[in-house]
């Protein structure tokens, strides 16, 4: 290692940057074991920093047997039986389907940006009022999607909906007037039509970008839909996660938020492969 | 001059450090609210300048109330009976409840629409903060009359208490809800909405404490122990101020209430107000048999953690010396010597 390794030219080499990449993971994973194991020397029932073996049991206990409020009668039957009728699974399940709607619900957001920032009237009509919304801070409204939602699916998608789409809106609404106004004109010398231009000529060139802005909001998503299952809800992942917070289960918490990180992480994966497959002139970010 | 200063300083700074110094959390409820006045009205500075320590007050929300307590950020706080049990006595915290203040004498309630009966429950929803006090109401209120095999069959849907009014309000399709005061005030007042049980049907069942854990109470230079009286002390001078209604008023501002409001939860509230009434009822057998079914419950739910194999294993020490579970496994103590100190007047 020559002087200058911290400088902007240096290359680190496979093994340092193997070592450095995962040096934080260690650090962080052999931090908690130490505090872990302290903590238990001094009290063996502390509930606050679980041991490994107590989550790997914990974890265990959540894929494969059924949750508590479930008939008890299910644990018989093969691996796969017992998996999908396990806590993890019903809680993933119930997690994901919100999740995907959501999702969906994203995509008239994107369309609506398009048509703002291409049609004048649309625009004018409501470009102020979404300005103004984005900036309104969803959770405090709760009381009134209750009012309006119900306390079922709707209120929890539309919580989603309301706090994330108006960021999409303004996004895909900012990306469309970067298309340069010369492409428009000329699409339109060769003869295409206002949805031509619209459909065929912006949305191709805007949908990587959009479809990135989606990934990065996934968190906020997530973050949404995590406060409205801790707020009202009979499952999901942090219905479960509210719940055993109420008698200190980390043995179990922890797990379940390393799951959902993964989870996230794969869908991040998924969106970022799809992106690359549909869009391969895309390089930029 | 700067010398003189300094000194002065230093002595000060070094009087401070010595003095002892612990900490009480309390949350918003009718029974605990004193807690703010107590503080402000300098009450508590009063006896803990008698007893040489100092004491500081922290309010909280209710669940990390209890989680400072268990980290042991906090030397005492307040909670109920059964949280005492699930929360820092079933994580290894040694516990001692010093101060019985009161019980919910209606403070808490199942309420339900359009004119059901418990036995109309099984299949409908209802909304509740699960694995509470609330989840406890409702299955005593199904055991007392006869339909304890009905209780899984009831969709129970775990909701926020800061949402379950509006909560409840706003979607008709929940049939039922347990909750608290103030919001059983607020969702009682909807048309078509009925009470069917409440915690006076259950007396001494939800009691309201104030803990300390048991290794501050033992700290070998006894300043632990004169915690506890000097909280004690200050808590029965503050109970006997709460005839006034300037008092009144003093506590309810604690909570950002009215006194109107705080006297109708203070009316459903059964307070202990004379430390005789409270050791009373702290050392009866009665005591016993609720906090067996307390303790049962949440064995039955899980609350006393995955690795507790059997009730027995989070044992309960009473004030006559007898314990419930396995003796070398007390995590949880009743202890009425304090207010029995009280009661001499020999605080």
């Amino acid at each position: 290692m020559a002087a200058g390794f911290l400088l902007i030219h240096a290359k680190p080499g496979r093994a340092w940057s193997v070592a450095l990449s995962w040096f934080l993971f260690l650090a962080g994973i052999g931090a908690y074991l130490w505090v872990a194991q302290a903590r238990h020397r001094e009290n063996p029932e502390d509930r606050v920093t679980p041991t490994v073996a107590q989550m790997a049991k914990g974890m265990y206990n959540a894929v494969m047997q059924p949750a508590e409020e479930d008939e008890q009668a299910a644990v018989e039957g093969g691996f796969l039986t017992r998996l999908s009728r396990s806590m993890l699974w019903k809680d993933t399940r119930a997690t994901s389907r919100r999740f995907l709607y959501a999702l969906v619900l994203l995509i008239p957001a994107v369309i609506l940006g398009l048509h703002m920032g291409l049609f004048p009237y649309v625009g004018e009509f409501f470009l102020r009022f979404v300005l103004f919304f984005d900036k309104i801070v969803a959770l405090s409204l709760l009381p009134i999607l209750f009012i309006a939602f119900g306390i079922d699916e709707l209120s929890k998608i539309m919580l989603i909906v309301i706090g994330v789409t108006p960021t999409i809106i303004l996004d895909s609404f900012n990306l469309t007037r970067g298309v340069p106004a010369e492409q428009v004109v000329k699409a339109f010398t060769l003869g295409a039509g206002d949805f031509d231009v619209a459909y065929r000529v912006v949305l191709k060139q805007i949908a990587p970008r959009v479809l990135n802005s989606i990934r990065l909001n996934l968190k906020a998503v997530m973050l949404f839909l995590f406060a409205g299952e801790m707020i009202a809800s009979q499952d999901g992942l942090a219905y479960r996660i509210a719940l055993l917070r109420r008698h200190m289960g980390m043995d179990v918490i922890i797990p379940y938020v390393l799951w959902v990180a993964l989870l996230l992480f794969l869908v991040d994966l998924a969106m970022r492969t799809v992106n690359r497959k549909l869009h391969p002139w895309f390089t930029e970010a | 001059m700067l010398w003189r200063f300094a000194t002065l300083l230093f002595l000060a700074a070094s009087a401070f450090a010595q003095k002892p110094s612990f900490t009480v959390g309390w949350s918003v409820y009718a029974g605990w609210t004193p807690y703010h006045y107590m503080n402000k009205s300098g009450i508590l500075r009063k006896w803990a300048d008698k007893y040489g320590i100092a004491i500081k007050v922290q309010r909280f929300d209710y669940a990390p109330s209890l989680d400072a307590f268990v980290a042991k950020n906090i030397d005492a706080c307040t909670m109920t009976n059964m949280e005492a049990l699930d929360m820092p006595a079933a994580s290894g915290v040694p516990t001692t409840a010093i101060l019985v203040g009161d019980y919910s004498n209606g403070n808490d309630a199942l309420l339900v629409r359009g004119g059901l009966q418990l036995k109309d429950l099984a299949g409908k929803k209802m909304l509740l903060v699960e694995k509470t006090v609330s989840e406890y109401l409702f299955d005593r209120a199904m055991t007392i009359n006869g339909l304890r095999d009905q209780i899984k069959r009831v969709r129970m849907i775990n909701t926020s208490d800061s949402d379950i009014a509006t909560a409840f309000i706003g979607d008709t399709s929940a049939s039922a809800v347990v909750t608290w005061k103030p919001m059983v005030s607020q969702i009682a007042k909807q048309k078509g909405v009925t009470s069917l049980f409440n915690s006076s049907q259950i007396p001494g069942e939800i009691l309201d404490l104030t803990v300390v854990r048991t290794d501050v109470l033992a700290r070998p230079d006894g300043a632990g122990q004169k915690f506890a009286k000097a909280l004690t002390g200050a808590w029965y001078e503050m109970l006997a101020q709460m005839k006034d209604d300037k008092v009144l008023a003093g506590i309810a501002e604690g909570s950002q209430d009215t006194v109107a409001s705080y006297k109708e939860q203070l009316s459903t509230t059964k307070m202990f107000y004379s430390p005789k009434e409270a050791a009373d009822f702290g050392a009866s057998a009665d005591l016993k048999a609720k906090m067996a079914l307390v303790r049962q419950f949440c064995f039955e739910h899980g609350l006393l953690g995955a690795n507790t194999k059997a009730v027995d294993d989070v044992a309960i020490r009473y004030p006559d010396g007898t314990v419930q579970g396995k003796s070398d496994r007390v995590r949880l103590v009743f202890d009425v010597s304090y207010m029995q100190l009280a009661a001499q007047g020999k605080l």
